[in-house]
């Protein structure tokens, strides 16, 4: 087996090896490499404990032996590799599993859990949604405001990041701006005139609120919604398009086209792209700077159902996650496209929703009732990136 | 003597060395050989001075000199007597002597005497020398009247030989002569001459295509003399002349001399043929036309038949014919026989007996190739891909369904966007919501329902269903639509109009109660169990059918609004499979079993009839713009009628390898697709341009397996969603998948 001149780097301080080229066989694999990385860091400092690393060479995790993955990625065997490691992901530990009454369609983790009271905003099929107020000492919600406006099922809302607005994309095509501000306790205006329902709704949850805003462009329901910044809106519909709106001006800014129905969008503030989940199995990457334009950067594949959720770490411009209908959700690398991280196979039914805390825990939820949540250790790789 | 000798050559051996094999008539008959035949060497060797002993008679031998000296032999004569005896033996035996002219003799004699010792003349062998008949080489007939035969060398007539032997005289001559057998007759002088032995065996060699010869050695070993292999050194070494290297004058001469007159003009070139036609040209141009044309259409006769195994003496056990096949074998006309023989098996090949069939079999090879049509086959060769139309490929038509994305355990399905309504033989009509799955409304209505439809306009939410005699109208779950579609159902279902009852055999009623709270609206009573329903495109009208052979009553259209109802059709044309309404013309469309009928509701008439080649039509979709409609036939086809082309259908697709069972089109998408009892649904791409003179492009997609076969039962019923390119299907398996 012939011999390849390498050279090792890394981003983290705690596992600098000094920078000489070393020869490996080109027939290596990570637990090689990973040995000789740790046979040197030994070397260095007698007290290093055996880790694990993963491998990249130009920006693509190793997944196969050295040769075939230079091979197949067309990178010339003649000069010095590059290589950098970081260490392992561990995988992500089951911890706990919380069963619930119903399917769960949704989950959102918070941190901002200071106060006593904290606001939760739900979106329903009857075509309302209701901000919630929520007492953590008593544990008590307390429904302050229905907001009225849609025709059909509300399917998304998104807070603004200063958590004075939201937004709700709903099955009436249209996506809607609100306030979020539940301190009025004085009734939002409502126009009680257009509605001389004889039947009045028996309960009123909350006081009604209408719209700030409309805004009308997508030709089919709107699935996903989220705020890039302030001022930004980015939609993803069942019409294949993902609309990126200023909410200021209101004006559609951005249109990105795709070719199937769009489940699910998450934006990654770190890496500012968008990653999105469609019926047909694939997680597409989109820049939503692009002007127009339908550029895929990158296609992950892997699910062999409609993926329904898609969120990017809060804290690591690489790694997603994915939930799909075929039961399965999906711990991704952006750097290693083929093939996700890990398979998270712990649901039994569809899995609809995902999420990450900033305290280290995936999320999901799906149609057998269960919530899970995994335990992962972002602490490393935070070092790393 | 020498009278004697010559009178009667017969009596004398005449040893003349001169082989006269062919007796040639010209000549030598007057040489008379009176030497002993046996030694004619030792008479060379002795010269031509001893002759005389033998022959008693110096003139012979001085004759014989003579003859010698005068060339005697080769007088008159062919060349090719005096090759063979070239040798020294011919001289001494010049020997002959002419009883003819004894004057001649003596004048010869006197000759010879003169010169006895001139020894060179010996070899002579000059041709006229001794020639005495000199009237030269020529027919001796000429001189058949006449009493000479020809003159002598003093110009005086040679006498005929006295001839007066008759056939006795002959026929004695012929018992008593022992040498009558080689006596010949020479021409030129008219005597005979008796061959003697030398003469003899010369001929018999000669007859035997040996060199008249005997010492002739004709395997002499070759002597090379010059070698046949190229020599490096020339043979001469003489140098070459001055002369070859200066200029000849003498040809200079010449060629100023042919210049001088070329340019003159005393020469002139020669004159190149004048041809037309070129040197090179179709000989056969002039030919008619129609016989090169025959011979260019030349077909060839049929071959015979290669024999196979069952020919051979010793066939493999499978070609010999069992009992029965013999049997039926022997029963079988002649002509329908597969073989003309039976096959049989011999241990070996000579145990094979005669062919008995033989001369059949060459008469009908006669008849083969003299009745055998002969006419020429025009063959078309066309390469394959051509008659492949061209396509676009699927992977450009995108988007259709391609995967299965959710599978849920209920028999039907009747998408509408957001919601999707099954339904089955339990007894319950479901609302599902598509993208999650979830089923969210059931409703009871006590009995199996065999048909559910959405109502198609979008201002009203409701469905409608059979169940058994009964259509019942259902709203669906208000959260499943605006509130103002909701309230304008509300609106038109609790209008208070009076049913016109009493007058037709239908029963209009609103559901009260439990029903009422489950969400069923209305109840329509039939007379006889309902299989369809469809609703118009406005949403008012809801058509009904009732299958049944027998009666007029097969087909029922309602008016939600009026809580009407009408039985279009006073005759009965056939058992009704299916209905629909044309999505834009007031024209209604019925398919019976053979056939579609398109009605106009406005003129209430006929307006077309499709005739499909299908044995029974089992399902009937309409395009959305109204101008093509597809039909699905339980004999495996898909029908594409063009409503503007013909009453033929414009493509039958058989894509599918049993019944099918559905078909339908897709409301925005340029899609259709097809379920079939061999549990695949196909999906395909059908483009309708707007551009009348444009066929509509029909290409096959997609294949879409999953539905497991249960009873012989595929796929039982397909739909698409209504605005993304999915399609739902309903399998015998219980089963509905739908495909993204």
């Amino acid at each position: 087996m012939s011999q390849l001149q390498t050279r090792f780097f890394t981003e983290d301080k705690r596992y600098v090896v000094d920078d000489v080229p070393f020869s490996i066989p080109a027939g290596s694999e990570i637990q090689d490499l990973s040995n000789v990385i740790n046979k040197l860091l030994e070397a260095k400092n007698a007290s290093h404990k055996k880790v694990d690393f993963d491998f990249l060479v130009k920006g693509l995790f190793l997944r196969t032996t050295l040769s075939t993955h230079m091979e197949t990625e067309g990178i010339s065997t003649e000069d010095v590799v590059e290589i950098e490691y970081v260490e392992k992901i561990t995988a992500p530990e089951p911890e706990e599993c919380m069963m619930h009454d119903d399917w769960i369609s949704s989950v959102h983790a918070d941190t901002e859990c200071k106060n006593l009271t904290s606001l939760l905003l739900t979106a329903s099929l009857d075509h309302t949604v209701i901000l919630w107020e929520w007492n953590s000492e008593k544990n008590k919600v307390k429904a302050r405001h229905c907001c009225r406006g849609h025709t059909g099922s509300v399917d998304t809302v998104a807070t603004d990041p200063t958590g004075t607005k939201f937004c709700s994309g709903s099955w009436d095509k249209m996506l809607k701006i609100w306030s979020a501000v539940p301190t009025d306790e004085a009734d939002e205006i409502e126009e009680p005139a257009d509605r001389p329902r004889k039947k009045q709704k028996t309960q009123q949850l909350g006081l009604t609120r209408t719209p700030i805003m409309t805004l009308s462009g997508h030709n089919e329901a709107v699935s996903s919604a989220l705020w890039i910044d302030s001022d930004e809106v980015c939609t993803a519909s069942w019409d294949h398009t993902i609309r990126i709106w200023d909410v200021e001006s209101g004006i559609m800014k951005t249109t990105l086209t795709g070719s199937k129905v769009f489940n699910s969008i998450s934006y990654s503030p770190l890496c500012r792209r968008l990653a999105s989940g469609s019926t047909d199995r694939h997680i597409r990457l989109w820049d939503p700077r692009t002007k127009d334009g339908a550029l895929v950067l990158l296609n992950l594949t892997s699910h062999t159902g409609w993926v329904t959720a898609v969120k990017w770490a809060p804290s690591n411009e690489h790694q997603l996650v994915s939930g799909s209908l075929d039961n399965l959700v999906k711990l991704w690398d952006t750097r290693s496209c083929k093939a996700p991280l890990y398979d998270l196979a712990a649901h039994e039914d569809k899995v609809f929703c995902a999420d990450w805390t900033e305290g280290g825990l995936m999320l999901s939820g799906g149609a057998d009732n269960k919530l899970y949540s995994y335990k992962y250790s972002p602490c490393q790789t935070d070092a790393g990136a | 003597m020498a009278a004697t000798t010559s009178s009667t050559s017969s009596s004398d051996p005449s040893p003349g060395p001169e082989p006269e094999p062919e007796s040639k008539p010209n000549r030598s008959s007057r040489k008379r050989r009176t030497e002993p035949v046996d030694n004619p060497e030792e008479e060379l060797v002795l010269g031509s001075a001893p002759a005389d002993a033998e022959d008693g008679d110096d003139g012979d031998s001085e004759d014989s000199e003579d003859s010698v000296y005068s060339g005697l032999e080769d007088s008159g004569s062919d060349s090719d007597d005096s090759d063979p005896e070239s040798g020294d033996e011919d001289r001494p035996e010049e020997t002959c002597k002419d009883e003819g002219d004894v004057a001649l003799d003596t004048e010869v004699q006197t000759e010879k005497n003169l010169e006895p010792q001139k020894d060179e003349y010996e070899q002579d062998s000059s041709d006229e020398e001794d020639i005495r008949n000199t009237v030269g080489n020529i027919p001796m007939e000429w001189y058949a009247d006449f009493p000479h035969i020809g003159y002598d060398l003093d110009g005086k007539k040679i006498l005929k030989p006295i001839r007066t032997k008759d056939e006795l005289d002959q026929f004695l001559n012929k018992m008593e002569d022992p040498d009558f057998w080689k006596t010949v007759q020479d021409k030129q002088t008219g005597q005979d001459m008796v061959l003697t032995e030398q003469q003899v065996a010369l001929v018999n060699r000669l007859q035997k295509g040996q060199f008249g010869d005997v010492n002739f050695n004709e395997h002499e070993p070759s002597v090379d003399f010059f070698t046949h292999e190229v020599m490096i050194h020339p043979v001469t070494n003489r140098p070459s002349d001055k002369r070859s290297f200066i200029p000849s004058l003498i040809e200079k001469e010449k060629v100023s001399k042919l210049v001088h007159a070329i340019k003159m003009g005393w020469i002139k070139p020669r004159r190149t043929q004048d041809d037309s036609r070129g040197r090179y040209y179709d000989l056969w141009a002039s030919e008619e036309q129609g016989k090169t044309r025959d011979m260019r259409m030349h077909v060839p006769a049929p071959r015979a038949a290669l024999p196979g195994h069952e020919e051979s003496y010793n066939p493999p056990p499978e070609y010999l014919m069992t009992d029965e096949e013999r049997a039926v074998w022997e029963q079988q006309d002649p002509i329908d026989r597969k073989l003309p023989f039976v096959p049989r098996k011999f241990s070996c090949l000579r145990h094979v007996p005669a062919f008995e069939r033989f001369i059949h079999e060459r008469f009908d090879r006669c008849l083969d190739l003299y009745l055998c049509p002969r006419q020429r086959k025009m063959r078309v060769n066309v390469n394959p891909e051509d008659l492949i139309p061209k396509l676009p490929r699927p992977r450009d038509l995108q988007p259709f369904p391609t995967t299965q994305a959710m599978v849920m355990t209920y028999p039907h399905v009747s998408p509408v966007g957001f919601w999707s309504l099954f339904w089955g033989d339990d007894g319950t009509a479901r609302f599902w919501e598509v993208s999650s799955g979830r089923c969210l409304k059931k409703v009871e209505v006590g009995g199996a329902i065999k048909s559910a439809v959405w109502n198609p306009n979008h201002n009203l939410s409701l469905v409608a269903l059979s169940v058994g005699s009964v259509v019942l109208l259902v709203s669906p779950p208000s959260t499943a639509a605006d509130k103002q579609v909701v309230t304008a159902t509300e609106r038109l279902l609790s209008d208070e109009v009076e049913p016109a009852a009493g007058e037709g055999p239908v029963v209009w009623s609103n559901a009260e109660g439990e029903e009422l709270h489950q969400g069923i609206r209305m109840k329509i009573q039939h007379p006889k169990p309902v299989t369809q329903v469809t609703w118009h495109s406005k949403g008012d009208y809801l058509a009904a059918v009732m299958p049944d052979h027998s009666s007029h009553l097969q087909v029922l259209i309602h008016q939600v609004s009026k809580r009407r109802s009408q039985n279009p059709f006073s005759k009965n044309k056939g058992l009704v499979q299916s209905v629909a309404f044309h999505p834009i013309r007031p024209y209604f469309l019925l398919a019976t079993q053979r056939s579609v009928r398109i009605y106009n509701l406005l003129k209430q008439e006929l307006s077309k009839k499709l005739q499909g080649n299908a044995k029974w039509i089992s399902s009937l979709a309409v395009h959305p713009a109204g101008d093509n409609v597809i039909c699905g036939s339980y004999d495996c086809r898909l029908s594409w009628f063009d409503l503007d082309l013909s009453t033929k259908p414009y493509k039958t697709l058989r894509h599918h390898r049993k019944a099918v069972r559905s078909v339908a089109f897709h409301r925005s998408y340029p899609l259709f697709a097809s379920a079939s009892d061999d549990g695949s649904v196909i999906v395909c791409h059908g483009t309708v341009f707007s551009d009348l003179l444009q066929n509509p492009l029909i290409v096959p997609v997609k294949v879409l397996k999953g539905h497991v076969i249960t009873h012989d039962l595929g796929v039982l019923d397909v739909t698409f969603h209504p605005s993304q390119p999915w399609v739902f299907s309903s399998g015998a398996d219980g089963t509905i998948r739908l495909f993204t």
